[in-house]
């Protein structure tokens, strides 16, 4: 299979048309400062910048990013800053929802299995519960008397049951903040190079 | 001694107080003790049919949602700003925290094993707490459950194996609204356990009770600035007593355990009032998601290979993790 179709999913591409008259040298003299991060390791041939990252601290602007690529191309137009970034975490939040979809999966199955054995527990004789006590405090104070207590139900029992819900909800975060971050965080890159390129 | 090794401040009058209008003023002083008694009135006085868990989970998401606008709006450090991966990694484990956790702690949590222990002993539940006033009675569920938490999280810090369990949380080098879900699931699992399940109480009180947990706790972890009145400060957690916890200070970090009641911390001398801003470990090192879901057992491999592995000489050889003892 081809690689190309999926990565990306957690490459984030684009292209930057350098300044007339700015060299190859200058646009990477200019994005410097942003590969000097702690636990940013950065390699530079004439042409091409390469760099990685571990660790990376949480306010490093490129901290999404764990490696990528850029390069300078000497288009028609005039020189381009051509980059492909690699991001784990955009990889890994795009696979969150695959894994909290599992967890919804595995609540139901678990909960279908559960189902004998509490409805032998159903057979055992319930102690008659008794009613609950109000402090005189509390009854002087105006709160609420407690609910006299109801025979259980059916409807009650079955709600107790672990609920696949939450992994659901988490699933459809996971997706609401991947399509965020590709989108976004894709843009705040190309406009953080831009910035850093033509800043004096 | 505090801060050889990292800036903390220690003591309430070195700590800089919220800036600005009147106004912001105003509102950044009264907000905590407004909330937590506009809630405590609420949860005392709603009818039943309102007064159930899941009205209190709504309130728990609508107020974490209000603490993100605040902490987007008046970060109390630029150097803890949520960005898109902290966000997107802390949802990571509050999402864990709601299922699978959630899942495991129902089969061999403290609610498990206390019945177990009930049953096989045949003891009833504290009857007679349910005759407290209800205040009384969140007081008391809140506490307790606090002490234990406040022994645990210390023991985490004296002891080696209970250690490698809470060290990743200590990697997080800021502070926002999700960072307490931050951790290796061992140690969360571990840290919500409590002896509550020994006593019968009205659902009420717990739903009190657990308002203490939300309009006090979350404040743990969030950079967002207070003025917290004076004695806010002397019988609750705050960021900053949690910050001093954090700090990349190791002398500094074994205070504060608490986890509402910071006067637990002050009746066994372990209380630092300050704050720090340089948060975590190994001079503030990220730990990623795989390595904070390892740790324990990679490290604790190696420390065993270190003491029982062939031709092993020092014990502490194998280790990297730094020993809270």
């Amino acid at each position: 299979m081809n690689l190309r179709f999926i990565d990306w999913i957690w490459h984030v591409r684009g292209s930057l048309a350098l300044a007339p008259g700015q060299s190859g040298d200058d646009a990477f003299a200019r994005l410097d400062p942003l590969f000097r991060e702690r636990n940013t390791h950065h390699e530079r041939t004439d042409d091409t910048l390469t760099f990685s990252k571990k660790d990376q601290a949480a306010q490093d602007k490129m901290a999404i990013f764990d490696g990528g690529v850029l390069q300078i191309d000497k288009g028609e137009a005039g020189p381009v800053m051509r980059y492909d970034l690699i991001s784990r975490g955009l990889l890994f939040c795009f696979l969150a929802p695959l894994l909290f979809l599992g967890f919804a999966q595995l609540t139901i199955a678990i909960g279908n299995l559960e189902k004998p054995s509490t409805e032998a527990a159903k057979k055992k004789p319930e102690k008659k519960k008794a009613e609950l006590p109000m402090n005189p405090i509390d009854k002087a104070l105006g709160a609420p008397a407690p609910d006299k207590p109801k025979k259980k139900d059916k409807d009650k029992d079955e709600d107790k049951k672990p609920s696949p819900t939450p992994a659901y909800v988490f699933a459809a975060i996971f997706a609401t903040l991947y399509g965020v971050g590709r989108i976004f965080e894709a843009r705040w890159i190309k406009a953080l190079f831009k910035k850093s390129l033509l800043g004096s | 001694m505090i801060g050889t090794q990292a800036p903390v401040t220690v003591g309430w009058e070195n700590i800089p107080k919220v800036e600005g209008g009147r106004a912001k003023q105003l509102f950044f002083t009264w907000f905590q003790p407004a909330v937590l008694f506009a809630l405590l009135a609420f949860w005392y006085y709603a009818p039943n049919s309102i007064a159930v868990t899941s009205t209190a989970i709504g309130i728990g998401i609508g107020f974490k949602l209000l603490m993100l606008g605040l902490e987007w709006l008046v970060p109390r450090h630029d150097s803890w700003r949520l960005t898109w991966k902290e966000l997107t990694t802390d949802l990571f484990y509050v999402g864990l925290g709601y299922t699978v956790l959630r899942m495991v702690d129902s089969y061999i949590g403290d609610g498990a094993m206390i019945e177990a222990v009930q049953q096989s002993f045949n003891w009833d539940k504290f009857a007679w707490f349910t005759v407290l006033p209800l205040l009384v009675q969140a007081f008391l569920i809140s506490f307790v459950f606090d002490f234990g938490q406040y022994w645990m999280h210390r023991g985490m810090h004296n002891w080696y194996p209970l250690w490698l369990t809470h060290a990743p949380h200590h990697y997080i080098t800021q502070l926002n609204i999700n960072k307490g879900a931050v951790g290796n699931p061992v140690e969360l699992f571990l840290i919500g356990l409590g002896i509550g399940g020994f006593f019968d109480f009205l659902p009420r009180a717990a739903l009190l009770a657990g308002t203490l947990g939300l309009a006090v706790g979350t404040y743990q972890h969030i950079n967002v600035r207070f003025n917290s009145p004076k004695w806010w400060r002397f019988l609750f957690n705050t960021t900053e007593h949690h910050s001093v916890h954090h700090s990349q200070d190791y002398e500094a970090t074994r205070s504060n355990y608490s986890g509402t009641w910071i006067i637990i911390d002050r009746m066994f001398g372990t209380c630092v009032d300050g704050e720090a801003e340089l948060l975590g470990m190994e001079g503030g090192r990220r730990m990623s998601v795989a390595e904070t879901m390892l740790y324990p057992f990679t490290e604790g491999w190696k420390s065993i290979k270190g003491r029982f592995g062939k031709g092993h000489l020092d014990p502490s050889e194998g280790a990297t993790a730094v020993p809270a003892e």
